[in-house]
């Protein structure tokens, strides 16, 4: 088993009104089974000992289904292997490489301290629309409420979304279409989610303007970049069912 | 009434709704594109073909004419208006990193707004060059000594290449926008982008090569 030294380039900032830099560390001796953040931590460790400040990073379950965990690794959210930061092991490097780690950069993800950033505009998004009113009940007898496979399929893809925001940091636009799509979609396939399909989707749409993010071009750099693999199908569908909560809205159909 | 024009207004500030117009438009210059490269080819028939193509557009009723143009350009400045908004919304939105990466975003897609802002320079060179001067009775003249100028043609050539790497991502674009495109049929509208984008903008080339290869004199 081969361990791997390291040159970093990590992307240090005390706050978020101080001017940031990338500053150069060396990573020696880091087993290729640990994961990315493991490595990090090794990393923290030394400068600790050093006295010095360890690397400030976002990370939870450690598991690959919080969504808590970003870095931007190469240019890339998550390093472009289809898994969060967390479940991307040292092996996919090679000894002696040099690994640029930021933060998930937007305007919209103000950053906090070094490669930590505020998601906040992302909850704001679920909370203008990203739910169901109704009470829905426990979980439903199987086939008491029929579903097409396809679109239970679907939905269960687009719910798949752990709401990380790589999405909108491999954006070269930083847009959250992809991210708001997938919330819209899993609800608005689904039989519970209908009632308040049209104000959902109007609702989550104006929020997600208001908190700046930019414009889709359709360059799916976000689906590269998801490391759920969320597809883009749900962008298509969240335009098409823009125009129809449109229309509904301008007639009047719910108010 | 009032609701109808609340959401109008609504629309056409929000992301969404500007891009659809922006897909909207697009399509219509897209369809513009075929109609004139079908006039443009008649150029391969002979001179009295494509003078007789532009003095039976200049027959049509004046109003008529002058309809068509305002549309056009009515059409032509809400794609270039909102494209730069949409664009300067987008660079205020992002912050760029020391080192930029890139999973699978085409070149054309990167370049859009370069490609589109060269189109534009093009089209009011050629709209100076070839409408404001040009005599519909001799047509095929005029376009035959415009390309005789070797630096007007390689012009007229860099600006289709540009032009098809707008269309190449724009039509797929459209697609997208509208909400027309699922994981199925992406691919092929990608195939049928380049495609058309390969179709037209050869076909539009071919005037200016074949004028200077002596082929059309």
């Amino acid at each position: 088993m081969a361990n791997l030294n390291l040159t970093l380039k990590v992307w240090r900032q005390e706050n978020a009104q101080a001017q940031g830099r990338i500053e150069t560390y060396k990573a020696k001796n880091i087993p290729d089974e640990a994961s990315f953040l493991e490595m990090l931590d090794i990393v923290n460790e030394e400068l600790v000992h050093e006295g010095k400040e360890p690397i400030v990073f976002d990370h939870d379950c450690r598991e690959g289904i919080c969504g808590m965990c970003s870095l931007t690794i190469n240019g890339v959210p998550h390093g472009g292997k289809k898994v969060t930061t967390c479940q991307l092991h040292m092996r996919q490097f090679k000894d002696g490489d040099t690994i640029w780690i930021e933060p998930f950069r937007a305007q919209a993800f103000p950053l906090l301290r070094d490669l930590m950033v505020d998601r906040t505009a992302l909850d704001n998004i679920i909370a203008a629309g990203g739910f169901v009113d109704i009470r829905t009940g426990s979980a439903p007898n199987a086939n008491n409420m029929p579903v097409r496979k396809k679109t239970a399929d679907a939905a269960f893809d687009a719910a798949a979304c752990v709401g990380c925001g790589a999405c909108v940091a491999s954006c070269k636009n930083s847009s959250a279409m992809l991210f708001t799509s997938a919330k819209a979609a899993h609800l608005n396939l689904l039989p519970q989610g209908q009632p308040e399909k049209n104000k959902r989707v109007l609702a989550m749409v104006r929020q997600m303007d208001a908190m700046g993010f930019g414009n889709c071009t359709n360059q799916y750099e976000c689906e590269a970049a998801c490391p759920k693999g969320i597809s883009v199908d749900n962008i298509a569908k969240l335009n098409r069912d823009y125009m129809i909560a449109c229309a509904a809205e301008a007639v009047g159909v719910f108010s | 009434m009032n609701d109808i024009i609340t959401t109008a207004c609504k629309f056409v500030t929000s992301s969404i709704g500007r891009k659809i117009l922006v897909a909207l438009t697009g399509a219509c210059l897209l369809l513009f594109l075929v109609g004139h490269l079908a006039g443009n080819m008649t150029i391969f028939g002979g001179s009295t073909w494509i003078n007789n193509y532009a003095t039976g557009l200049h027959a049509m009723p004046a109003w008529m004419l002058m309809a068509i143009r305002l549309g056009l350009l009515a059409i032509l400045l809400i794609h270039v208006v909102l494209t730069l908004v949409l664009k300067l919304e987008n660079v205020n939105a992002r912050t760029h990193y020391q080192k930029e990466g890139t999973l699978k975003a085409t070149l054309a897609s990167r370049t859009m707004v370069l490609t589109g802002v060269m189109i534009f320079c093009f089209l009011l060179f050629h709209l100076w060059q070839l409408t404001v001067n040009g005599d519909p009775h001799d047509c095929y003249n005029h376009i035959v000594a415009a390309f005789s100028n070797p630096w007007c043609s390689v012009f007229y050539i860099v600006a289709i290449c540009c032009l098809f790497m707008h269309v190449r991502h724009g039509l797929q674009s459209v697609f997208q926008t509208l909400g027309l495109s699922t994981r199925k049929v992406r691919p092929l509208y990608n195939i049928v982008a380049i495609l058309f984008g390969l179709v037209v903008c050869g076909a539009f080339i071919s005037i200016p090569v074949c004028v200077m290869l002596g082929i059309i004199k």
